[in-house]
């Protein structure tokens, strides 16, 4: 059952914010609806219609830990770390938050990111990450293709600059979206 | 306190910034300095200000390594759903604080009934932050009157500031416009600040007519050696002291316990003369130690023991229901359930039986 799911599994546990639990184990649940998912949804959404952002898993797959150092609280310290990290159980995917002093709203921001790792991890190319960076990348193709028609000439010139400095598989993507 | 390694001031100067590595000093670690340093430039960013950004940035940067805390810098500190404003002269909001206040505001919806006025008393406002969180989390479920005092001028007309801010800001509904603020009665509901202390002969007088059902107090509860041992400086600096540290020796002979316990076992006795009204009370604790001494004092106590058959300690992180063990009173043999992770922070105290309570008022 697991077979399809592992490919997929290690390209997002691949990404810098996910962290893999050394003893993994996958949700039978979960499992179940990953290898619906890998045979089902193969036919592509419309183009442009963006997918609803996915919901976070219920509270009773997450493990939530709020960072703060040892030693005393309370009234004898005042300290102002918000950070938020949680753990889905299931799968073992980390998500961690600290982008405001809110601790409430870096709860959310977490819950958010969580969902969206998991749908990435269900979904992969039909995810909403997937979808909507598909979207702004072509986006930011075309525009890129007519700034290119009129830079041709500077365009090739840091092109051919670039692959000498990237090597072989940076001037492969370059070639691809030209 | 452990030294900070001068490896970690160059990476906070060669990967951050120079601001970055003199906020180590208080901010003690890379991650925290990042933050702080992000924040402060957040702030120099959106609030107008005659000082040149850089230059404020410089002046904020240097006041912070200083010691003094970021709240009193940027002059707020979330709580929940609310921005509470803060300022020098009153104690800034803690996170272990927002933490209970939440757990407790999803208990009251869960025990009590619905629909039914809710008199909530908050002893030691402060800026107002318990209070007004109650406020916003149990308006949508009961028509709640909420009564809160503190000592301290500047700290009672700080936490209404916070009321009509979090107004404006949108966070919270505005309450009628109150003549007799705790007297209006039942249907819509109530919020108000009063200059008491918790000592004064006149706080039965005003609570007997509208008993609270719930009493929560974050008083001072930090004792006069603690303070200069395990307070950290930039509190003991920065912050005040009759926030911190209970100065009532003779009235805590009076009351037979502990000079830093004065205050609880002062809302014990409150508790007593209102005889039994109160479902539910929650006091913050400084560790596991006071909280077990508190514990005692309702034990000790048959008559609140009688009233409060539901005695638990929550540990700072409470929502996380890892733990749930028994600790054992010293004195006497009661059970107790302490929940959460980390320090001791609260002790919780639940009539489970109201009912009964009103019938032998
Ligand atoms: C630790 S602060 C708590 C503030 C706020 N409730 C919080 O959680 O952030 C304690 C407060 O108790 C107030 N206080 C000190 N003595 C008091 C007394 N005798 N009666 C009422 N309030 C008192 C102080 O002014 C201070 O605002």
């Amino acid at each position: 059952m697991s077979t399809p799911i592992l490919p997929a599994l290690r390209g997002v546990l691949a990404g810098a914010s996910l962290t893999r639990n050394a003893g993994y184990q996958l949700h039978p649940a979960l499992g179940h609806r990953l290898s619906a998912a890998a045979f089902t949804t193969t036919s592509p959404l419309p183009v442009k219609q963006m997918p609803s952002r996915p919901k976070p898993p219920p509270e009773s797959e997450i493990e939530e830990a709020f960072l703060k150092g040892s030693g005393p609280g309370g009234q004898k310290i005042n300290k102002t770390n918000s950070a938020v990290q949680l753990k889905h159980i299931p799968t073992g995917i980390v998500v961690k938050c600290q982008a405001t002093r809110s601790r409430e709203n870096n709860r959310k921001t977490a819950r958010e990111l969580l969902a969206a790792k998991l749908d990435e991890l269900v979904n992969g190319d039909q995810s909403r990450n997937a979808i909507v960076g598909n979207v702004k990348k072509k986006r930011a193709d075309s525009a890129a293709k007519k700034s290119r028609r009129k830079y041709r000439k500077l365009e090739e010139e840091r092109k051919e600059a670039s692959e000498a400095a990237e090597g072989p598989e940076a001037a492969e993507k370059h070639t691809e979206s030209t | 306190m452990p030294r900070i390694r001068p490896f970690t001031f160059w990476l906070a100067r060669k990967k951050i910034s120079p601001q970055a590595a003199r906020l180590l000093f208080v901010c003690r670690d890379l991650l925290s300095a990042a933050n702080e340093l992000r924040w402060i430039r957040e702030h120099v960013n959106t609030t107008p200000s005659k000082i040149p950004p850089n230059l404020r940035l410089h002046q904020l940067c240097s006041k912070r390594a200083r010691g003094t805390p970021l709240q009193y810098l940027l002059g707020t500190q979330p709580f929940g759903d609310l921005e509470i404003l803060c300022r020098p002269g009153v104690l800034i909001p803690r996170p272990e604080t927002e933490c209970y206040t939440i757990e407790l505001a999803a208990l009251i919806k869960r025990n009590l009934p619905k629909h039914k006025p809710l008199n909530v008393l908050d002893i030691c406002t402060g800026t107002g932050c318990i209070a007004l969180q109650l406020y916003a989390s149990l308006t949508p479920h009961f028509p709640t009157h909420i009564q809160a005092i503190d000592i301290s001028p500047v700290a009672i007309s700080l936490a209404q500031r916070n009321l009509s801010h979090n107004i404006q800001l949108g966070n919270l509904i505005s309450p009628p416009p109150q003549l007799t603020p705790i007297l209006t009665p039942n249907t819509k509901s109530t919020v108000s600040f009063t200059l008491l202390s918790l000592f004064s002969p006149a706080l039965l007088t005003t609570l007997s007519s509208h008993p609270p059902d719930v009493i929560v107090s974050n008083p001072p509860y930090i004792s006069n050696k603690a303070f200069s041992t395990t307070t950290s400086r930039s509190v003991r600096n920065h912050e005040p002291r009759l926030a911190l540290v209970p100065e009532h020796d003779d009235i805590s002979l009076e009351l037979n316990c502990q000079p830093e316990d004065v205050f609880y076992a002062r809302i014990l006795h409150l508790a007593k003369e209102l005889k039994g009204c109160t479902r539910v009370i929650l006091f913050e604790v400084a560790d596991m130690e006071q909280a077990g001494r508190v514990v005692r004092l309702v034990e000790r106590d048959e008559v609140l023991r009688g009233w409060y058959d539901v005695v638990e300690i929550w540990r700072d992180w409470p929502d996380e229901e890892h733990e749930d063990h028994i600790v054992k009173g010293e004195e006497s043999n009661v059970a107790v359930a302490v929940k959460g992770i980390g320090e001791g922070r609260v002790v919780y105290l639940w009539n489970s039986r109201g009912g009964e309570m009103e019938g032998k008022r």
